[in-house]
């Protein structure tokens, strides 16, 4: 399995899910990420690495759509198949992608910010690298939703938050510089961010201004620190992928594939909207924070 | 017996290459030495090493330049928005080469007249040109036709075997014993190690040093301009976030081909050994099954160690 990258809590769950499939189903499983993390040159390395090493299958989520074609095309051409998880590849040489419906998440996180606002206000949106097609569907979800909601303008849509949340943390500053209004205030009411980095950034930004809390704000993807946010209402919903099972499913379809079995060429792993309300439910703690130390080495 | 201490020179990394081989291919799965597999590593080799013939010419004129990865990414960018507007695939290619030959002109140009240091020069291009490439796309990749430029580093497809390697990696060889022979046979060349050894003699005597820069880094420039076609052939997109931290590889690979940061050593058959001993131990590692940050460690200690050794052994012969 070769994710985007290994750092990031997202991934570690993706992992946690393909080892449990993994243990379950008693195959092999390894596990390596790009040399430098986001970086589509080296993780066309990796996956070349794997088709000469001759490994079985091949669970991939491409960092481009487009640049991961050829060394997906080579190896189906060396009859190994390949499982796309997370991101699209504009190539039909894989056996089954695997992932949230990013477009339906954007529009729940869209609609979430609307409601609390009632239906009117100003928002922004940190959208996070060029080229990610998840992302992409995000972003165009919410301004899908937007246009719902005659009472809402877009101040703002069209900055990055780049690979990393350093990056992320600098374009949220940039972004919030020039709409701060006095004291903690922000002349807009709204925010959307579109993943873990970007939301965390940007919490970061608005915590620093001490504009947290006093401005509405949804985002994407959880970690531990995005949890704390929610619990203080510094972060007014999250918009949660299941990651653990789309690891999990990842694993599970390419060995039904290997098996013989027939499977679906797209699979749906879902996505949840929590709240500072029903964080505690349990089903919500599970996705929140999933116990992956018992699948983790 | 001086063409037998430069020869000496070169067999240390060689014997090295040959023995992080054999281990790897003794400790390592059979898949490692697979033809298919030496196939993989002379492609993944190609983008570093012909950024490493220019290298090797600035770090023996007494230079260095920081801004090789950015340029790839610039020159990738600048093919893609070239092949979208419908030009012939070798034109791009040939724009891609003369923008990184630009690149260098300014690295070379700065340096000579603001007589700065390469270093700073070059880390203040490392940023300039890299923006460059960010700006020049609208901070997203580029993406393009798709054009036999994608062939270049492509793996083969059945029934070519004839080729034993794609072409991409055959031009970087040609490209490599091209540049050899400039550096021994040419008047340039003899400067170039002239200048690197002592530039104030080299100027007692004559040689004009300025100029000689400026060729070496317009020159490194070209070969970077060829890296970066090579890289796009690789992406088939144009990405102004590739190859970022790439030039320290290729710094990595002169030195570990017995270039001396001081000047007035390096051979071209050193420089691509140097490359391919770093690509071996990547590929070795993935093919061992072990983690990144091990791979990563291992190339680390490798680098001191070979040029520890290289500085133990000159030593010793004088």
């Amino acid at each position: 399995m070769i994710p985007k990258g290994t750092t990031h809590e997202f991934w570690k769950s993706i992992h946690a899910g393909a080892l449990k499939a993994a243990k379950e189903l008693k195959v092999e499983l390894i596990w390596k990420g790009p040399l430098r993390e986001d970086d589509r040159d080296q993780q066309i390395s990796v996956v070349e690495d794997f088709i000469s090493r001759g490994v079985t299958g091949i669970v991939l989520a491409p960092l481009d759509d487009i640049a991961l074609r050829a060394p997906v095309a080579n190896a189906t051409r060396a009859h190994i198949p390949v499982v796309i998880i997370d991101s699209d590849l504009k190539s039909d040489d894989y056996i089954s992608f695997v992932a949230t419906d990013n477009h339906l998440g954007g529009v729940m996180g869209g609609r979430e910010l609307a409601r609390i606002l009632g239906g009117k206000g100003r928002v922004v949106m940190l959208r996070c690298m060029e080229g990610s097609a998840s992302t992409v569907n995000r972003e165009q979800g919410f301004l899908d939703a937007m246009k719902e909601f005659p009472g809402i303008t877009i101040v703002s849509a069209n900055q990055y938050g780049g690979p990393t949340t350093e990056t992320a943390y600098r374009a949220s500053e940039n972004l919030l510089g020039p709409l701060k209004a006095s004291a903690g205030k922000l002349t807009i009411d709204g925010i959307f961010a579109v993943n873990e980095s970007t939301t965390f950034g940007m919490l970061r930004a608005l915590q620093d201004a001490g504009c947290a809390g006093n401005v509405t704000f949804v985002g994407f993807d959880s970690s531990t620190k995005l949890v704390e946010g929610l619990r203080n209402k510094h972060i007014n919903a999250l918009v949660l992928q299941n990651p653990f099972r789309m690891g999990y499913d990842g694993v599970s379809i390419m060995v039904k594939h290997l098996r013989g079995e027939k499977v679906d060429r797209r699979q749906d792993t879902g996505v949840t909207l929590v709240t500072p309300e029903n964080m505690d439910q349990p089903e919500m703690r599970q996705l929140i924070s999933p116990d992956l130390s018992q699948w983790l080495p | 017996m001086k063409s037998l201490a430069r020869l000496s020179h070169t067999l240390g990394p060689l014997a090295g290459l040959v023995a992080i081989f054999l281990l790897f291919a003794i400790a390592g799965p059979e898949s490692f030495s697979s033809s298919s597999n030496l196939e993989t590593i002379a492609r993944q080799t190609a983008i570093v090493g012909s950024a490493a013939l220019g290298m090797t010419l600035i770090i023996i004129s007494g230079g260095i330049d920081l801004s090789v990865g950015s340029m790839i990414a610039l020159v990738t960018v600048v093919i893609a928005a070239m092949l979208q507007a419908g030009i012939n695939p070798l034109l791009a290619a040939l724009g891609g080469i003369a923008m990184g030959a630009l690149c260098g002109f300014l690295n070379g140009f700065l340096i000579t007249r603001l007589k700065v240091v390469p270093f700073i020069v070059t880390l203040g291009t490392y940023l300039v040109v890299r923006g460059a490439a960010k700006g020049f796309a609208h901070e997203q990749k580029i993406d393009a036709p798709l054009t036999w430029l994608k062939e270049l580093l492509a793996a083969l497809p059945p029934g070519e075997g004839w080729r034993i390697v794609p072409w991409g990696v055959w031009l970087t060889a040609l490209l490599a014993l091209f540049v050899a022979g400039l550096l021994i046979y040419t008047r340039l060349g003899r400067h170039i190690f002239a200048v690197g050894s002592n530039e104030q003699t080299a100027r007692l005597c004559g040689i004009p040093v300025d100029r000689v820069k400026v060729i070496v880094y317009v020159l490194g420039g070209a070969f970077a301009g060829v890296a970066g076609v090579l890289q796009f052939s690789r992406l088939t997109i144009g990405d102004p976030t590739v190859a970022m931290g790439v030039e320290l590889d290729v710094i990595a690979a002169v030195v570990i081909g017995g270039g001396s940061l001081s000047g007035g050593e390096g051979s071209i058959l050193g420089s691509i050994v140097g490359a391919l001993i770093m690509t071996v131990i990547r590929s070795g590692c993935a093919q061992m099954g072990l983690p990144n940050w091990v791979q990563e460690m291992v190339t680390g200690c490798i680098i001191v160690l070979a040029v520890a050794i290289d500085r133990w052994r000159q030593r010793r012969r004088t």
